[in-house]
């Protein structure tokens, strides 16, 4: 196996130095010294507002971050010269090129034909200065694989760069529309479908809460607070807590929409050419993501639970080389939260053939999934009843014969209604669940707080594996599990029917299974 | 999809771990979880006969329950268990293994992925003269694992994985 991060140049590169000369080695951007020191904002800002809310009095402690804050300042401006002075890249006809270090020089080379994504990101602060940051994706995403990663190179430079680092002999143009989607204001409505409506407002009460504190301000300690709070609690609570919980809802709903255009503000999908895949978006922070489409292994449907009852949807790509899993989630988004007949739209438009929709019977995009064993839904019961309904119900019933006969009536109350949603949300778990094959597509559908639907190419399947438990043994259950170099890595078909498993397996991916496969005659 | 009338079956991997496997799961049983709670059940009794004797007789039985029991279970059980499922075979397209024991898991790699072979012999498993290989794919989903092999088991195997991968066309990537 051949490390990108080799020293010396790529095996491949001399020969095609002889024939051409060697191109000249570029710089980053100097602005980028500009960018490092963007973090002192915060500090800064913060010790600004306490100086004017203790009236020009600055503590002791205040000093100390103040000096902490210039020693900060000038070992980051060090650090960011020596890296700005000793960083430099090129790309040769076969390789992309980066040196760095200042004692140790590390020359990093990266063969073209492995670069398989870019990302183009700015943040509010790189975009004054008119700068970005440019990430290359490589093959195989274990560790050491890893990205080339500049920072930061002018708009135009990185630009120039993407296309250089992704053109290839032959790229055609599309002859059909190029733009897959555009944002459309009208998916607004979407926007506060999720269940980070109600979690985002404590999440910023929380970030605001501790900025405070840091400032040196309590806020149980002001007078407006404190009084806020005896009225609330002395009003007619069945007035104000719904009045409160309304409220948040209201605020959750527009942090929503304001996240929504900040993240999908001039949102563009369009094949650039016929080979890659690029996504735009973003208002202050803006971010372009270029999927080359030999990368591109399936489609990701989702639809969360509340954004499923409102009819919408959102796409993801499982794709190779998008990095690991914390920023894969954030580079495969395709399509933010639209219509759901708009989502099987663009996830058909990324796969170049109608995406195969579960929920049609008939037409081009139809697919029929198999329904997995009744037994499975009577694991899901048990599943919630155990785990939802029983503890909850025990601590109440508890609490109440110790204490209280009214937590005794908030027990039966807690039992009857998380058992009839448990019951629900098995049943619409199990009604979901489906697998099936669709052309040179792997379909398979599961989930009830999130119903995805993946199509996954039949032969970027890398393994299988096949989990139970002693549960699942006894109930003649089996989980399937997709090995793919690409997205999540791993893709789960939940609770199939034992004796189905290995045939359906081997189905997807002839070959394979077939010498241990054991026919019962 | 099931065509035929008897959907074929996943039969289980032909070739066993080494026996000496059991003693290595024994040994790592004992150091890792039985032990340890088998010594905290020790000194709560002795620091309970020597300072409170009136809580013996409802901190025996206590520990007994929730120290004791468990970890004789594992170590009786655990072991035995994992032989009898662990297994392993390459064939001639695939390799495949089974793993786990309460959980279980039989995974499938077709060679033409098989990316990296690795031995590795842990300071235990070098006292049975055990080793584990593992065969990476390029999905960190897909990497397989075979422990407890005996050692010239071991290296045939990732010799022969290796001979293989080599002849079978396909991507690794």
């Amino acid at each position: 196996m051949n490390t990108p991060q080799g020293l010396g140049p790529y095996a491949g590169a001399p020969a095609a130095t002889a024939t051409a000369p060697a191109p000249e080695w570029r710089r980053l951007d100097a602005r980028t010294l500009l960018v490092h020191c963007g973090w002192m904002g915060a500090p800064l800002g913060s010790l600004g507002l306490t100086a004017l809310a203790t009236g020009g009095r600055i503590s002791s402690g205040a000093w100390i971050t103040l000096a902490a804050v210039a020693a900060s300042f000038a070992v980051v401006t060090a650090i960011g010269l020596i890296r700005w002075a000793r960083t430099d890249f090129r790309v040769t006809r076969e390789t992309f090129d980066v040196r760095s270090g200042l004692l140790t020089r590390r020359l990093r080379s990266v063969p073209l034909h492995r670069i398989r994504t870019v990302d183009l990101t700015a943040t509010p602060l790189h975009r004054l200065l008119g700068v970005t940051v440019l990430r290359a994706g490589t093959a195989g995403s274990g560790e050491g694989s890893g990205e080339l990663s500049l920072e930061a190179l002018t708009v135009a430079e990185a630009d120039r760069l993407r296309t250089e680092l992704l053109a290839r002999a032959g790229t055609a143009e599309v002859t059909e529309d190029p733009v897959l989607a555009r944002i459309s204001w009208r998916w607004l409505r979407y926007a506060p479908l999720t269940f980070w409506v109600v979690g985002g407002v404590f999440v910023a009460a929380g970030s605001v809460y501790r900025a405070l504190h840091e400032m040196g301000i309590e806020p149980w300690k002001l007078g407006f607070v404190q009084r806020a709070f005896t009225e609330f609690g002395t009003g007619m609570l069945w007035l104000t807590i719904p009045a409160a919980l309304l409220a948040i809802i209201a605020l959750g709903s527009v942090g929503a929409v304001v996240l929504y255009v900040e993240n999908w503000w001039s949102y563009c999908l369009e094949w650039s050419d016929a080979r890659t895949l690029q996504v735009r978006r973003g208002l202050l922070t803006t971010r372009s993501v270029t999927i080359e489409r030999a990368r591109l292994r399936g489609v990701l449907l989702r639809e969360p639970l509340l954004l499923r009852a409102g009819g919408g949807a959102t796409v993801r790509a499982v794709a190779g080389g998008l990095g690991d899993k914390e920023e894969n989630r954030k580079r495969s988004v395709l399509l933010p939260p639209a219509p759901r007949r708009e989502a099987v739209r663009v996830a058909g438009g990324t796969l170049r053939s109608p995406f195969p929709d579960a929920e049609l019977t008939h037409g081009p995009g139809a697919a029929q999934l198999l329904p997995h064993p009744r037994v499975a839904l009577r694991r899901r019961r048990v599943r919630g009843l155990v785990f939802a309904v029983l503890p909850g119900t025990v601590l109440l019933a508890g609490l109440g014969a110790a204490f209280t006969p009214v937590l005794l009536h908030a027990a039966w109350i807690y039992a009857a209604l998380s058992t009839a949603a448990v019951l629900w949300l098995a049943r619409d778990a199990y009604r979901n669940l489906g697998h099936g094959i669709a052309g040179r597509y792997l379909v398979t559908r599961s989930g009830t707080f999130s119903r995805d639907t993946l199509a996954l190419r039949r032969e970027a399947v890398a393994a299988w594996t096949l989990t139970t438990s002693p549960f699942t043994r006894r109930a003649g259950l089996v989980t399937l599990t997709a090995a793919v170099a690409a997205g999540e890595e791993g893709y789960r078909i939940p609770d199939l029917a034992e004796a189905d498993a290995p045939g359906f397996a081997a189905a997807v991916t002839p070959g394979i299974l077939d010498e241990f496969l054991a026919h019962p005659s | 999809m099931p065509e035929h009338a008897a959907a074929p079956l996943l039969r289980p991997p032909r070739h066993r771990v080494d026996p000496r496997a059991r003693s290595w799961w024994r040994t790592q049983a004992l150091l890792t979880l039985s032990g340890p709670m088998l010594l905290t059940a020790l000194v709560m009794a002795v620091l309970s006969l020597l300072f409170f004797p009136g809580a013996l007789p409802w901190l025996g039985p206590l520990l007994l329950v929730v120290l004791v029991l468990p970890a004789v279970g594992y170590l009786a059980v655990m072991p035995r268990w994992r032989y009898a499922v662990h297994a392993w075979e390459l064939g001639d397209r695939a390799v495949y293994a089974a793993g786990g024991w309460f959980w279980q898991k039989r995974r499938i790699a077709p060679l033409s992925r098989v990316q990296t072979v690795d031995t590795v012999r842990g300071p235990i498993q070098r006292r049975y003269g055990l080793a584990t290989v593992t065969v990476t794919t390029a999905s960190t989903a897909g990497d397989i694992k075979i422990a407890g092999l005996s050692c010239a088991d071991a290296e045939e195997l990732s010799r022969r994985i290796g001979e293989v991968a080599q002849d079978v066309p396909g991507d690794a990537a």
